[in-house]
């Protein structure tokens, strides 16, 4: 019968396997058609405002997207070891670990490893373990840092703190001007300001059907077609990829298609998803019937842009994310997503990877119960390192919550 | 006795305030209104241009497991959390964060108790933009800190509060410079007073202090010299036992040591931007960016300008900044010939496993001098 539970998988599953395998294909060889072409290559943060990059002919790769490749594949604990040996804290984040520990040992990582950078551009509005992380790479590769800070935004992004990111980006286009020797031409910003607005509109739309009941939608769905609005955003690839996977999911709204057979649950997943457990972890909840209708993490990528002249609007719309706002930010983001999907409990992953997203957890569980009266559970783990997951201590909450949901409905 | 009284022996005020830590203000000084504050960014002036107390929080030995936030956070979060749920902050007007690492930022989201105050810092600051959003920021600050406290942000006030800490920077600063010939546990231990005493009453009795504190000091001879550099340090243990194993700390870099008074603020300048200049100027934190090797170069030039030939790095377990600093800092000391331990602290409290280490550390540093003799 587990079998038939299975939730149901996406055609464009497949066309998304083709594109990103081109986009890795090419990201490997790019030192052979990169140099001729006077394209450098960047690695990049995956929140650093990357329309600035591509407008300067830049080609960026995600060492964020590489980890959670590493993590699916399970080799990110052997490739933390590596760092680890090298003197590497093993509390610090294992995206960073293991990327560090691929550039050591690249025979033991995915494809060989990222291909060698000819910059690195970090902006700090996901964490403050970016900083160190590409400071630390910056040190190992010997190739420059361009770093944005994009202040935390404790309560209202304000006025003086988009003038601060604004100035930065500036600069940044000076500095990549230099560094290219390549003017930089507004026209071509907006033309990638304009994709990436696409996608993100794409995306938006994608997850909004996720409403319907059944949810046409699994978050380990979203977690796995998020990849192009990572890294190829600001590229025709992303909206192509976008408008196909809108089209089947309309027609799975329209033709009342769920996601899982015999939707009982509708949850809410916060935080960055269990790599390595993709597909077994969230099948204990697919089997008894739980759907994960919608979640924070893969929607931190569809925010709508700001308005206004192209660097206001990137400094707002890069300064505003989610994981560089208040408690109360993200506490009212889950209260309206457990209000507007119509959700009967969510489910944190307390990753101890990812301390901003983690710490505060606790805290808005407390409040988002308090506003909605819906349970929440959480789970520890990590997100890419398999060391860390206790199975059977999280079946046996994972099952206990299921069954306290089932005594509410 | 509390620390306001009239006392005999200044240098053991000074020790009684250090020992007595965070929460013991009311008792010590009754009737001063003090604000908590979390880290050495926080400008204290502010605070004191408002007739306030600015207290340093510091964690508390006893106390550390909170329900709202979780084991793998570092212990000083996790203990100035739990103190302040047991209500040993309730007598603090408010509380100051100023925004460093991802922990602190956090432990400011979930921090409800009294009224919240943060400032939010360039992290590249001398970044294109860095000091016009800073002045702006700083100077916000200060106008919401008064807004709180019924008070116009009267610059006249707030030169005199910078005159203060200047003052009291510079005394730390003569005795810092002074680490060879002192035991390192006073040393740690006046500089922490400094953070959890009224401004002023520290500073006179630092002053008062002063011939006890040079009659003390002594040769430092054949003694091991040692940098030690890390995040909060709560307790004077760790350099108790340096001195036990025939060490001395001559060079400090941690988050409650000097750095937390390094740099002085320009009087001759606008004050708002003149505290916005020191940030840019003093000792840098790992949270801090400017360039890649701002902080090596500087702890190598330190350990040099000090004649320490060894650095025991402190990492507070699951502090970030600090452990991927330790990777970069521990070689480029090593390439400079000073011999690096890497001590993993969870608690403030060092015990027997870190004296093992420590005595072996300094064991391999004699042999070193042996086989050099």
């Amino acid at each position: 019968m587990a079998g038939n539970r299975r939730y149901l998988p996406l055609d464009s599953t497949r066309h998304l396997g083709r594109t990103m395998q081109r986009y890795y294909f090419f990201s490997r060889y790019h030192g052979l058609w990169g140099r001729p072409w006077h394209r450098p290559l960047a690695w990049i943060t995956s929140g650093a405002p990357v329309e600035i990059v591509r407008a300067m002919g830049i080609d960026p790769v995600y060492p964020e997207n590489f980890g959670a490749i590493c993590g699916t594949r399970r080799v990110t604990s052997e490739l933390c070891r590596v760092a680890e040996q090298a003197g590497y804290s093993q509390d610090l984040c294992s995206y960073a670990r293991a990327d560090i520990g691929a550039l050591l040992r690249p025979d033991l990582a995915p494809m060989g490893g990222l291909p060698k950078p000819d910059l690195l551009v970090a902006c700090n509005n996901i964490c403050g373990t970016v900083l160190k992380w590409y400071e630390a790479l910056a040190r190992r590769l010997n190739v420059p840092l361009f770093m944005i800070d994009t202040p935390f935004v404790a309560g209202e992004l304000e006025e003086h703190a988009v003038a601060y990111v604004s100035a930065q980006l500036q600069d940044l286009i000076r500095q990549l001007e230099t560094f290219t020797r390549r003017r930089f031409k507004p026209g071509q910003l907006q033309k990638h300001i304009d994709l990436s607005n696409e996608a993100v509109k794409l995306w938006c739309e994608i997850r909004e059907m996720c409403r319907t009941r059944p949810s046409p939608l699994n978050t380990p769905d979203l977690f796995v077609h998020m990849a192009p609005i990572v890294v190829l955003r600001g590229t025709p690839a992303a909206v192509t990829h976008y408008r196909r996977l809108r089209s089947e999911v309309r027609e799975r709204v329209h033709s009342g298609q769920g996601a899982v057979p015999g939707e009982r649950y509708r949850l809410l997943w916060d935080n960055i998803a269990i790599w390595h457990q993709l597909f077994r972890f969230y099948r204990l909840f697919s089997d008894r019937g739980a759907c994960f209708v919608t979640d924070t993490y893969s929607g931190g990528w569809s925010v709508q842009p700001a308005p206004g002249e192209a660097m206001e609007s990137l400094a707002r719309t890069y300064t505003a994310v989610f994981l560089n706002r208040s408690v109360a930010f993200r506490t009212r983001q889950m209260v309206n997503l457990i209000r507007d999907f119509h959700l009967d409990g969510f489910v944190m992953h307390s990753n101890r990877s990812c301390k901003p997203y983690s710490l505060v957890q606790e805290e808005i569980r407390h409040r988002v119960i308090d506003e909605t009266g819906v349970p929440g559970l959480v789970v520890e783990a990590d997100m890419a390192d398999a060391r860390i997951y206790a199975e059977e201590q999280v079946q046996t909450r994972v099952q206990a919550f299921l069954e306290a949901l089932e005594t509410r409905i | 006795m509390r620390a306001t009284e009239p006392a005999s022996d200044p240098v053991a005020v000074l020790l009684a305030a250090a020992a007595s830590g965070s929460s013991a203000w009311p008792d010590l000084y009754p009737g001063r209104r003090a604000f908590g504050y979390f880290c050495s960014y926080w400008p204290e002036e502010l605070v004191l241009s408002l007739g306030w107390e600015p207290l340093r929080i510091l964690p508390i030995a006893k106390r550390a497991v909170p329900g709202r936030l979780p084991a793998y956070c570092c212990f000083p979060a996790r203990s100035c959390l739990a103190a302040a749920e047991a209500g040993e902050y309730d007598f603090l007007i408010g509380a100051g964060f100023t925004h460093t690492c991802d922990t602190m930022q956090s432990l400011a989201g979930i921090w409800h108790h009294r009224d919240t105050f943060q400032l939010v810092p360039p992290v590249t600051l001398q970044g294109p933009g860095a000091d016009a959003y800073c002045t702006v920021e700083m100077r916000n600050l200060w106008h919401r800190l008064a807004a709180r406290a019924g008070r116009e942000a009267d610059p006249r006030e707030l030169r005199k509060a910078i005159s203060l800490m200047n003052r009291v920077r510079s005394l730390a600063l003569r005795l810092d410079e002074m680490r060879p010939g002192l035991p390192s546990s006073l040393v740690a231990a006046v500089l922490r007073a400094g953070q959890l005493m009224p401004r002023a009453v520290f500073a006179a009795a630092l002053e008062a202090a002063w011939p006890e504190l040079e009659a003390g000091v002594d040769d430092g001879e054949g003694r091991h010299r040692l940098l030690i550099s890390g995040s909060v340090l709560e307790e004077d243990g760790l350099y108790t036992m340096v001195e036990e194993l025939g060490a001395r700390v001559v060079a400090d870099d941690t988050c409650s040591g000097y750095r937390s008074f390094d740099g002085l603020v320009d009087e001759e300048k606008e004050p708002v931007a003149a505290l916005v200049r020191r940030l840019s100027v003093r000792a840098s934190c790992p949270c801090r960016h400017s360039s890649l090797n701002a902080r090596p170069d500087y702890l190598s030039e330190l350990a040099r300008l000090r004649g320490a030939r060894a650095a025991v790095l402190v990492m507070r377990k699951y502090c970030d900044p600090h452990a991927w600093d330790a990777t970069i800092v521990s070689e480029k000391l090593r390439s400079s010939g000073v011999s690096v331990l890497i001590l993993e602290l969870e608690t403030g409290t060092a015990g027997a496993q870190e004296k093992v280490r420590l005595e072996a550390f300094l064991e391999c540093l004699s042999d070193l001098d042996q086989e050099g003799q």
